[in-house]
């Protein structure tokens, strides 16, 4: 092999890998913002899925702690006189403050944001057709005031000590975050709510501007509990 | 010759690299393995043609094959959920700086002796 052989082929070698080094850099350089951007979000989505894992591990271990308390209760019931009334009260006091799942009549209430505004549409500000913390506000104080004796927004019993906040794009709902479509279920007179959703002028119809809003009656609605801990630090009994 | 055919060779792969399309960043990192697996081969050169025992072939065949092993291997390594690439690049790498090494010593010696025949002479 001469010598013209041996440059050519370093030549062309040479031309090959500094062709790759170059469109790698580049690559790099162009990737490097996205790249950090999914290592960071790769990382938090491990670490969710982690948290979400001892999340359910916790709960189904309460739910197992719950139903050796019920057991353990029905037997206290069983051998004391008397106790079966206490035990009536406790769970009349549970349903009230909402530790058990409850069904009954009521209505279903949904709703949603409106998907049917184009950007030529006459509604300047996007943030009108979207559902926000103030109208479910709305709702649940109507319901309330219907006579709702249950309420839950997505699956998320509203209790004492419930709270209803804006939380960025998300509402926050017991410090849970939850995102249209909104099914807030209520367990009460259905033809009283739904005629205080309804009437004219009223709630739905103003939301209907906006969003999408229904109302459904249902003779069988299953509210779930609150998932929750309700423990009082502050508050006594008082004589 | 040899010297004038790198330089050429090396000028016109950065400027086709300037105006290449770029690859995309899935692809990047097997990129980034062939890199450094052609790297080493091109130490492994230099050494070969210091020791006086060059031979093109096995530096043209180690130059693709040791890049394509090093991308292939990478894909195992994905297929199998275990870093392969790490390996990869320990091995070349490490043969890198053994490489280097030998050159470094080689030009020493050249030195040392130029300097060892300077003192000689000024002694005389």
């Amino acid at each position: 092999m001469n010598k013209k052989e041996i440059a050519i082929a370093l030549g062309i070698m040479c031309m090959i890998l500094t062709l790759i080094l170059v469109i790698q850099i580049r690559t790099t350089n162009s990737a490097n913002q996205i790249v950090k951007q999914t290592f960071s979000s790769n990382n938090l989505r491990d670490q969710v899925l982690k948290w979400k894992e001892r999340y359910d591990y916790t709960y189904s271990e309460l739910e197992l702690a719950e139903k050796k308390i019920e057991i353990v209760r029905q037997k206290a019931s069983e051998n004391t006189e008397g106790s079966t009334e206490k035990e009536e009260e406790l769970k009349k006091n549970n349903i009230l403050i909402g530790l058990t799942d409850v069904s009954g009549e009521g209505v279903i209430v949904t709703l949603k944001d409106n998907p049917n505004v184009s950007l030529d549409s006459t509604i300047l500000d996007p943030s009108m057709v979207i559902v926000h913390f103030g109208d479910i506000l709305g709702i649940v104080n109507e319901l309330k005031n219907a006579g709702a004796e249950a309420i839950s927004i997505n699956d998320q019993r509203v209790v004492s000590t419930t709270s209803i906040t804006c939380e960025g794009n998300v509402i926050n709902v017991n410090g849970e975050k939850i995102s249209s479509p909104f099914v807030i279920k209520a367990i009460g007179s259905s033809i009283y709510m739904h005629s205080a959703l309804t009437r004219p002028g009223g709630t739905i119809e103003n939301l209907n501007q906006y969003i999408q809003a229904s109302v459904k009656q249902s003779n069988n609605i299953t509210i779930k509990k609150y998932t929750g801990i309700i423990n009082p630090k502050y508050m006594k009994y008082a004589e | 010759m040899i010297i004038i055919a790198i330089i050429v060779g090396c000028l016109i792969g950065a400027l086709i690299g300037i105006y290449a399309p770029m690859v995309s960043y899935t692809y990047s990192g097997y990129l980034a393995i062939a890199i450094i697996a052609s790297l080493d081969s091109v130490f492994g050169g230099i050494v070969a043609t210091l020791k006086k025992n060059f031979n093109l072939t096995i530096f043209v065949t180690g130059f693709f094959g040791n890049a394509i092993l090093a991308i292939l291997l990478t894909i195992l390594g994905q297929k199998l959920n275990v870093d392969i690439y790490l390996a990869a690049i320990v091995v070349f790498v490490g043969r890198m700086f053994t490489n280097l090494a030998i050159i470094r010593r080689y030009y020493i010696d050249i030195v040392v002796k130029k300097i060892g025949n300077k003192k000689k002479k000024t002694v005389k």
